[in-house]
């Protein structure tokens, strides 16, 4: 009976990855998961059959589990090993595929087996293109991002075995660590987001984009430079393919021009609104709807409209 | 710090690729090859670390045609350059690419630092830094956003998903770099001038360890442009006033049922 392993930071995210396991239906499906044995249960729960606790340790580096995970990995062969693509997911699916000497597919989406052969699409060239990739090694290291797959349940509550995994010392010391102020948002669950970018000359006309987000019932996101350049919004507010990838029903982009990498992240959006003041913005070209003006006229005008209209 | 590596990879223009409309294929013809972008914040943070320890800086490439890259990257600070051309580098998978850049590595004596960036603008796998640490035998610290050097010992920021973690660390160590860690400056005249100067040496597939195997294990089968299905519809076309548009707008995604 062949085994598929699931790896993630989070019970949340694990959860997802239990949806693309359980689609392939490549026999038990055992899960790493971060957090402590409550974390690990949950996954379980969701329909695991077993589940190891991985919690972040004092002084240790979670990847420094990768090498208790690839001596566990010589004895169960696991074909498939679904890693959460977070920072540290990303980093541990590297170490642990160059220590089992086998092929990651980086972020894969849309992941079957073709022929014989494990396939996925992923991204390229900043958005520009869709690659598929395909491999028939014996194990296959994938990961992926939170909101690529809806979380999975079996339904009724199930048990399965739950432990901690003991990890190994490494050779980095954490000395610290500062956790984001904040709660964190999940954009990944709203159903209407609106996006920011630099077509906003001001901070204060955010403002404005506030106003139509409260209107809609709507998550306020950005583009990169809004959050990384500009520090203007949290980071974790940013769509892209190095950000969030999002699929709510409705994407109202305002004066994002529309770089392949932002769009990679709405791609799956519903309805997509633009609204620039550049006729010839790409971020037009990429959405349903578009409303060349400006935004300082544009938004304050679509949230009267609109607060009439929502349903929350 | 004696010696520290920056790993680089020279890759096509995205600017100049263009999208065939009927097929989605991709025209690489007039696309110029350039240095992947993150790389330039790897290259500085080398550059800085050299300032601080007098420290040798060499950078090693792999690719099919990365002979021209040496003077771009020379001029921003590096000492010297290895690149190796070899066909087994077309379309490589992160393992076949870190292999060959280990080998490189150990061919030249090994480092102190290994810096890459986080990723390559092209495949954006983030998998180059890690899976080199593991082969190395070197300690892997991800995304870093500053370095600080104290004696023997590393002291880095790692900037993760939920916050930052500190780190120290006493031996051989391959880092990636986010972009933040530094502004890069656009190198000088002088620089320009001065990179003619530096050593690029080849360094061919045969001169590594021929025993490994280093062929890539992910086949590409396709890779085209996304379909767009959007429906493209602006609504302030032919001079319909921004109030009436908003006004259509609210209709169509009231009848799209997304409000």
């Amino acid at each position: 009976m062949s085994t598929q392993w699931i790896i993630a930071e989070t019970a949340s995210l694990a959860a997802e990855l239990l949806r693309g396991a359980r689609e392939l239906q490549r026999g038990t499906v055992v899960a790493f998961v971060g957090g402590d044995n409550t974390s690990a249960a949950s996954v379980v729960a969701h329909g695991a059959d077993s589940a190891f606790a991985l919690p972040l340790q004092p002084g240790a580096m979670w990847e420094d589990y990768t090498y208790a995970l690839a001596e566990k990995a010589a004895i169960d062969l696991p074909s498939l090993i679904w890693v959460g693509a977070t920072k540290r997911g990303r980093s541990l699916a590297a170490l642990l595929a160059a220590i089992l000497d086998c092929p990651c597919i980086s972020e894969g989406k849309n992941i079957r087996v073709v022929e014989g052969r494990v396939t996925a699409d992923r991204m390229v060239m900043g958005g520009l293109a869709n690659k598929v990739v395909s491999t028939n090694a014996p194990t296959v290291i994938i990961t992926v991002s939170a909101g690529a797959y809806e979380s999975y349940s079996t339904g009724p509550a199930r048990s399965g075995s739950v432990e901690m995994l003991a990890g190994t010392a490494g050779k980095v010391k954490v000395t610290g660590r500062h956790l984001t102020a904040g709660s964190r948002v999940n954009l990944s669950a709203a159903k209407r987001v609106v996006g920011v970018g630099r077509g906003f000359a001001e901070k204060a006309n955010l403002a404005l984009a506030e106003e139509l987000a409260k209107a809609l019932g709507a998550e306020l996101a950005c583009s990169r430079p809004i959050a990384e350049f500009l520090n203007w919004m949290p980071e974790e507010r940013y769509i892209g393919i190095s950000g969030q990838i999002i699929k709510p029903d409705l994407y109202i982009a305002v004066g994002i021009s529309g770089q392949p990498q932002h769009v990679y992240g709405v791609r799956d959006a519903k309805v997509v609104v633009s609204i620039n003041k550049d006729e010839n913005a790409p971020m037009n070209e990429t959405s349903d709807y578009s409303i060349v003006g400006d935004l300082r006229e544009v938004l304050p005008a679509l949230s009267r409209a609109v607060s009439k209209a929502v349903c929350v | 710090m004696k010696r520290v590596i920056v790993c680089y990879k020279w890759v096509l223009d995205g600017a100049d690729i263009r999208v065939d409309k009927i097929t989605r294929k991709l025209d690489v013809e007039k696309a110029k090859w350039i240095l992947n972008e993150f790389d330039r914040n790897a290259i500085e943070a080398g550059v800085r670390i050299k300032a601080s320890t007098g420290c040798e800086l060499i950078g090693i490439t792999a690719g099919v045609d990365t002979e021209e890259s040496s003077k771009n990257v020379l001029s921003r600070g590096l000492d010297a350059v290895h690149f190796l051309n070899d066909p087994i580098m077309q379309g490589a998978d992160s393992r076949t690419t870190s292999k060959v850049l280990a080998g490189m590595i150990d061919k030249l004596g090994g480092a102190d630092l290994v810096i890459c960036s986080e990723a390559s603008d092209d495949e954006y796998a983030q998998q180059t830094s890690a899976r080199l640490a593991a082969l190395l035998g070197y300690a892997s610290v991800t995304y870093v956003q500053s370095i600080e050097l104290s004696g023997d010992q590393i002291k880095l920021s790692r900037k993760l998903d939920d916050g930052a973690e500190d780190v120290e660390v006493a031996e051989a160590t391959v880092i990636s770099v986010v972009p933040d860690i530094n502004d890069p400056p656009i190198p000088s005249l002088k620089q320009i001038l001065g990179a003619k100067k530096k050593p690029s040496t080849a360094i061919a597939l045969a001169e590594l360890d021929v025993t490994e195997d280093r062929s890539s294990q992910l086949r590409t089968e396709s890779v085209l442009a996304p379909e767009v299905a959007r429906k493209k519809i602006q609504l302030t076309a032919g001079g319909v006033s921004i109030v009436d548009a908003v006004i259509k707008l609210k209709q169509q995604l009231t009848s799209d049922g997304v409000l």
